[in-house]
């Protein structure tokens, strides 16, 4: 039983993983967590249900749709409204991702009702590999390899990238990265489009083992907020780290303990990370200025 | 004059790796005024930080009174009698000149939550201890000459009257040793002469011990009872003012920075 | 502007002969109301009222302390569950097991606090979004509260209020009118008064700067978690009250969104005004109730029925409260930061000047 516990809980981890990277990515620019980053992700699902069912599309060709379409959500999130935010304090921009969280949670019941819908997924979970006490599941392979061959890419991208390095700049410091001939407006674009294509594909590796409604991923959120406080909010590795380690004991204490308070894990950990450990287990802490 | 009023004994403090402040000692005179100088980044603003809890120094020892109070929180610091302003005004913008001052008074009040929204005559208590303090907070208003800004938000108001309700506000808790952050910073000389007898004024005939930050070298030798000198968070020189501003380390620190030297001169 | 002759005027809640006119009559017409309107409209007044309550416990901590919640819909659950279950497992009366709920849910918010102090926006946010979803799972999954099937509120009664059991059946919403109103009533001034005094001056100072107001002697850690309770104390209570206006309570109707709802009404209302406070709660339950019957509206209605047919799906059609709060919440964000409050404020200094 254990070691089946900890395949799911790698499985589930590494979806954690995607919807932390996510929002660290858009942390560390913009310092607001992106509290529509669960509905674009649902948003992004449906379109990609869309293209496959009325439309008829490949899958292959659906998912490319699906991304394409989260990544300009992204950019439109950040440029229509937070960047014409007057007074650009936490509060506001926290609210103007809450409000733009309303807006599609709405939108996605509205057009899709609240059916539960399948998502018809090339790599089925119930194709599997038995490893003496535990299955495998097909789903579970593409999940792990998904995850992590996006992690790989990310990591490179930021590390090496012209446009990564970029934006590890305006992170930094954006306004020496203006003056130093970096277009920050639209290192800006690019990260929440970045961060919103991410969070798509974890909608869709979802989507096949949770049901598809509006509230796909309201519980993900917190999860993908849970490892990323986890990981202390500023730290890739840290994030992506945080989400296998919250899937892990998310699905040990299900097994072992209870359950029906599963879900409830991911906000004992927040609690507990933010009374013994604020900073997160993987980052530095820093001293507040005067 | 006793000498065991406040003393710092061998404080030091270390940002990632940089001693912003490295074995600073010095003693101050209950009812004097002692000034900390140096050029900027020397370190002056983060020993105000030790003394009023909001850092915690690595080594060293502040003590008031005969007390102890390295390390303890800013809140029970400010209740033993330390009041600070600050060098980038940290006022309550949202607040009135009347209000902000009035949170000054907050260690000397007591309402709490059940007195203080259950008032419903003047004779409550509640009631009758805000009137108690009001007036009180209104003879500092008399004071500072704030009468024009009592009743409006301060983050309306002009950065030199800004710089005088936050010395106000500070009186207002009583303190008996204040910490001056840059008082005149941003005041033209008109403003900054006020500064100076109100300063004066609040040593004398209040009885309040200062510590002074000053850049405005004319200003700390027309008050100051002593001045300590530091760099690059060390000590560099301590005495009476004229004292330290002939010391040969004292110019060489200041040397380079165009703006002091013919404030030293 | 007159002139004020003593500080007690600077705090009191009405400081002049026409205010106290105005008063008389607002007392004078929230008594003879009931019996003027129609029962739904009475329904709907009692609806405004329990809304004001969270309103202004939420803007408490929001508005007042700066300090962010997402998590409320939690405290009004807790609220509505253990003044239903006190009654009915503890046979309490009502007003003492409304009293028990909303201590409970204070006790709640006390701990709540704790862990988020030492930070700031993001964390806090996080924290009471977890905590939102967590109450409402721990209650959707325990069987004392009901689980998924809920709780139906147990008749009230008149003498059921101080004494457990009892006749004089509670039971219209013109008997309701005449519990919840006082409570909100009441809750409302103390609000105002606490706002005005020692506690209300260190929360608002911590929210413009809490380094100076804790070099000012101000205990942020107490005050915090002082503000986090009050704030709960007050949901809890509205939530209780709830329980009896709707008469049946389970888990899915103290959702996420609930608590965006909250903030909504609070940010509509205006941050750091008991006042808009008031507005805020009354206009946005209007629009609540409007909006629950959006397909009745006169053309309106007509033309997004059509649309939905034709683009959306019919079953999907509530989901438009939706998008409209959402819409709310930006617009207000991008251009009045103040809510009605700021507008009410600038109405007004433009009257004094009128017509110049």
């Amino acid at each position: 039983m254990f070691l089946q516990l900890l395949i799911s809980g790698l499985s589930f981890g590494s979806l954690y993983a995607l919807i932390a990277l996510a929002m660290v990515i858009i942390y560390k620019t913009s310092e607001v967590p992106n509290f529509s980053q669960g509905e674009m992700a649902m948003i992004s699902t449906f379109v990609a249900y869309t293209l496959l069912g009325a439309s008829g599309q490949s899958f292959t060709i659906s998912f490319i749709g699906a991304l394409i379409f989260a990544a300009i959500l992204g950019v439109f999130l950040e440029f229509v409204f937070l960047r014409r935010a007057k007074d650009p304090n936490i509060l506001s921009l926290i609210l103007i991702t809450l409000g733009f969280e309303m807006i599609l949670y709405g939108f996605a019941g509205w057009k899709w009702g609240a059916d539960q819908r399948d998502l018809p997924f090339p790599v089925s979970d119930f194709d599997i590999i038995n490893l003496g006490p535990a299955v495998l599941s097909y789903l579970n392979i593409a999940t792990l390899l998904i995850t992590l061959i996006l992690m790989f890419i990310l990591f490179v991208f930021f590390k090496y990238s012209k446009v990564g390095i970029a934006m590890k700049a305006t992170q930094q410091n954006a306004m020496a990265a203006r003056i130093n001939g970096i277009r920050t407006n639209r290192i800006l674009s690019i990260t929440w489009a970045l961060s919103s294509l991410i969070g798509a594909v974890a909608g869709i590796l979802l989507a096949p083992i949770a049901t598809l409604d509006p509230n796909l991923m309201l519980d993900p959120l917190l999860k993908g907020f849970a490892s990323a406080v986890l990981g202390g909010m500023t730290s890739l590795v840290g994030a992506a780290l945080g989400g296998y380690i919250l899937g892990i004991i998310e699905n040990l204490f299900g097994g072992y303990v209870s359950i029906e308070f599963k879900s409830v894990v991911a906000f004992m950990i927040i609690v507990l990370v933010l009374c013994f450990k604020p900073s997160g287990l993987f980052a530095r802490h820093y001293v507040r200025r005067v | 004059m006793d000498s065991d009023f406040f003393s710092v004994d061998n404080l030091a403090i270390t940002f990632g790796g940089l001693r912003a402040v490295d074995r600073v000692s010095f003693t101050i005179n209950r009812r004097s005024i002692f000034s900390i100088i140096g050029p900027n980044g020397a370190g002056k603003t983060t020993i105000f930080n030790c003394i009023s809890g909001l850092y915690k120094p690595d080594s060293g020892k502040i003590i008031f009174k005969g007390e102890e109070i390295t390390g303890l929180k800013p809140h029970r610091i400010a209740m033993k009698g330390i009041a600070r302003t600050f060098q980038n005004i940290e006022l309550f913008l949202r607040m009135t000149t009347m209000e902000n001052l009035m949170l000054g008074r907050h260690i000397h009040t007591k309402t709490g939550v059940w007195s203080g929204s259950t008032f419903f005559r003047r004779g409550s208590k509640a009631a009758r201890e805000e009137i108690t303090h009001r007036e009180q907070v209104e003879r500092i208003i008399d004071l500072l000459d704030l009468q024009s800004a009592r009743d409006q938000f301060v983050g309306g108001l002009p950065y030199g009257t800004q710089k005088l309700v936050e010395l106000g506000r500070a009186l207002a808790l009583e303190p008996e040793l204040l910490l001056l952050d840059e008082p005149s910073a941003g005041m033209n000389s008109e403003e900054r002469q006020d500064l100076t007898f109100w300063v004066k004024d609040i040593q004398e005939e209040l009885g309040v011990t200062i510590l002074l930050i000053e850049h405005n070298m004319q200003l700390v030798r027309d008050i100051s009872d002593r001045v300590l000198a530091i760099n690059f968070g060390r000590p560099i020189g301590e005495g009476i003012p004229e004292e330290v501003q002939n010391d040969p380390e004292v110019l060489k620190a200041y040397l380079g920075e165009e703006e002091s030297i013919d404030a030293v001169s | 502007m007159d002139m004020k002759r003593d500080y007690y005027e600077d705090i009191q809640l009405l400081d002049s002969k026409v205010l106290w006119f105005w008063f008389l009559i607002l007392i004078a017409s929230l008594i003879i109301l009931p019996f003027l309107i129609p029962n739904y409209y009475i329904y709907m007044v009692n609806y405004m009222a329990v809304n004001v309550i969270v309103t202004v416990g939420l803007n408490i901590l929001v508005g007042y302390t700066g300090q962010i919640s997402l998590g409320h819909a939690g405290f009004f659950a807790i609220g509505a569950f253990i003044t239903v279950l006190s009654m009915t497992n503890l046979h309490l009366p009502f007003l003492l097991a409304l009293l028990l709920a909303a201590f409970v849910a204070a006790f709640f918010g006390f701990i709540l606090g704790l862990p988020a102090l030492r930070l700031k926006g993001p964390y806090l946010a996080i924290a009471t979004l977890g905590f939102g979803l967590a109450i409402t799972q721990v209650i959707g999954r325990w069987q004392i509260f009901g689980g998924r099937m809920g709780l139906e509120a147990p008749g009230l009664t008149l003498q059921g209020l101080f004494f457990s059991g009892g006749s004089y059946t509670l039971e219209s919403d013109r008997q309701l009118y005449f519990l919840i109103i006082p409570i909100a009533f009441v809750l409302t001034t103390a609000a105002r008064n606490l706002m005005k005094t020692r506690v209300g001056r260190a929360f608002i100072a911590i929210r413009d700067s809490d380094i100076a107001a804790e070099t000012m002697g101000v205990n942020t850690v107490y005050y915090k978690t002082l503000a986090f309770a009050i704030s709960a104390f007050y949901t809890g209570i509205a939530g209780g009250l709830y329980a009896f206006l709707i008469g049946f309570i389970n888990p899915s109707s103290f959702s996420f969104i609930l608590s965006i709802y909250f903030l909504t009404f609070v940010i509509v209302g205006g941050l750091g005004s008991i006042f808009g406070s008031i507005m805020g709660g009354i206009t946005m339950t209007w629009l609540i109730l409007k909006l629950d019957k959006v397909q009745e509206l006169p053309y309106l209605g007509d033309i997004l029925s059509a649309f939905s047919e034709r683009w959306m799906s019919v079953t999907g059609f509530p989901n438009i409260s939706s998008i409209i709060f959402g819409l709310i919440i930006i617009l207000i964000v991008l251009f009045e930061p103040l809510g009605l409050y700021g507008f009410w404020i600038r109405t007004k200094i433009y009257w004094k000047t009128w017509p110049f």
